[in-house]
């Protein structure tokens, strides 16, 4: 009993030892969000959600991660939202000097190529930015292009991207992919239905995941232009 | 304009009382030394036709390179200081690969022009940037090339001055070239006419006897870009000259 009783006493003698205060600085957080895309035959949909999270915190409930480049190229950045803002002014500064050297309006591929060499020059202290780029390709096609946070990027039909991609791919994989279903026929998805598909998942994944919710931002893109949308989700 | 010499025409930066730069007009008179070079657009693709002056027998006529590639999609052609023009390709294809690197996509024949008329005019600089010299390059180019916008033909001059044409000759047998381009040239006319003129008029104002060895051609072309002509290609068209 005596030896116990010591205990406090001597780790009270070794606190006064004066250690090294170790500080340490970390460059990122994650503040949440979801993003959506899907490709059609002549249009393309990209959505993402509107809260603005850190840790258990709502920092804002009306912050879209989707960002207008072109009058047919829209892009959807999630991660960290510092490194989402100085990225898309860099893209945006970028486009503007393109448009100036050469008379015209970057493609959406081409804005994707040139997104994939921004964030790769940043390849050994990244953006923190998740980002999938959908637009209109020069043959009129809608395109979806999803890339990493260093820039490897691939061109797709439909990609979900941020805190409840994990939730939302398998679904988008089901419902647009056909996968996993017998007999299913692969029917080219008309406009209105991949709208709705969108506000349905994203439904969906505000119940289950934390960091999704408040509203969704849906853009519907054609040749003719943009859309934009805003669809409530619950707000808890 | 060589009556009115002065201390004017020392100094590239700066201008004379009558507001003018005499080292870059001087350089623009060396373009009317070179051997002749002429350039036509159709909307079928751009031809491209130099003529080669072979002085000696004992010279490898191969050797005189006057037509260059600076991307699968655009050619060009030169007239006045060959060696300057390095320089210029050198920037074209630089800019044409770092464009592609970024965008994914070929680079348009004007913004091509346009970055190589920026290096035109960077010289006489104090702390000059690569690829700048101390005079005005001596050398004028014909850049033509398929974008977007289908065939392109540009002409830039060392003052860095660029304008687009539909047919355009430079050098010592320009002024003839580009009366007899006027007369010859139509919005519809077909490539294999043009390859035709250009030698035509080609012939018409070089002082040798033209041959399959002494004319460059090339065309650039929306399925088969940019493409030199063979010595038998070329011997086809002037056999029906």
């Amino acid at each position: 009993m005596e030896a116990m009783a010591m205990m406090p006493y001597q780790q009270e003698q070794t606190n006064h030892i004066e250690r090294p205060i170790q500080h340490r600085f970390s460059p990122y957080d994650f503040n949440g969000g979801t993003v959506l895309a899907i490709a059609g035959e002549d249009f393309a949909v990209i959505a993402s959600d509107t809260r603005l999270m850190t840790g258990f915190s709502i920092l804002a409930r009306d912050v879209p991660k989707t960002t207008q480049y072109t009058t047919n190229t829209v892009v959807g950045s999630c991660g960290f939202h510092g490194d989402v803002l100085t990225l898309t002014k860099v893209i945006q500064t970028r486009l503007k000097m393109f448009t100036y050297l050469h008379q015209k309006e970057m493609d959406t591929s081409s804005v994707a190529a040139m997104l994939s060499t921004v964030l790769y020059y940043r390849r050994f202290f990244p953006y923190y930015v998740y980002n999938i780029v959908a637009g209109i390709d020069t043959e009129g096609k809608g395109c979806v292009y999803s890339f990493d946070p260093v820039g490897s990027y691939e061109r797709e039909t439909y990609r979900a991207g941020g805190s409840a991609s994990s939730m939302l791919q398998p679904l988008l994989d089901n419902q647009i992919g056909m996968k996993n279903q017998e007999g299913a026929k692969q029917v080219p998805l008309a406009k209105a239905k991949a709208v709705a598909l969108v506000k349905d998942v994203f439904t969906s994944a505000a119940e289950r995941d934390i960091h999704t919710g408040d509203a969704v931002c849906i853009h519907v893109i054609t040749k003719q232009g943009t859309t934009k949308e805003t669809y409530p989700l619950r707000r808890d | 304009m060589f009556l009115t010499r002065s201390e004017y025409d020392r100094g590239v930066n700066t201008f004379s009382p009558e507001g003018r730069l005499f080292q870059v007009e001087y350089a623009i008179e060396a373009i009317k030394l070179g051997s002749t070079a002429i350039g036509i657009q159709t909307n079928e693709g751009v031809v491209l036709a130099v003529e080669k002056r072979v002085t000696s027998p004992l010279i490898e006529p191969t050797s005189i390179e006057k037509i260059m590639e600076v991307d699968k999609h655009i050619g060009c052609a030169m007239s006045g200081l060959i060696a300057d023009s390095r320089t210029l390709i050198d920037r074209a294809r630089v800019e044409a690969q770092n464009h592609w690197f970024t965008y994914n996509e070929n680079m348009s024949v004007e913004s091509v022009t346009q970055a190589v008329s920026n290096l035109a005019l960077a010289f006489g600089d104090d702390d000059p940037d690569p690829g700048a010299m101390s005079r005005p390059f001596g050398v004028a180019l014909l850049l033509a090339g398929i974008d977007k916008d289908g065939p392109r033909l540009f002409h830039m001059d060392p003052s860095g001055t660029f304008i687009q044409y539909d047919a355009k000759a430079i050098g010592s047998g320009s002024e003839g070239a580009q009366q007899a381009l006027q007369e010859q040239f139509h919005k519809s006319i077909t490539l294999k006419d043009a390859c035709k003129s250009a030698l035509t008029i080609l012939k018409q104002v070089m002082e040798e006897k033209l041959s399959a060895t002494n004319v460059e051609m090339a065309t650039v072309t929306t399925d088969r870009l940019f493409q030199m002509l063979s010595k038998d290609e070329l011997e086809a068209i002037i056999k029906d000259l």
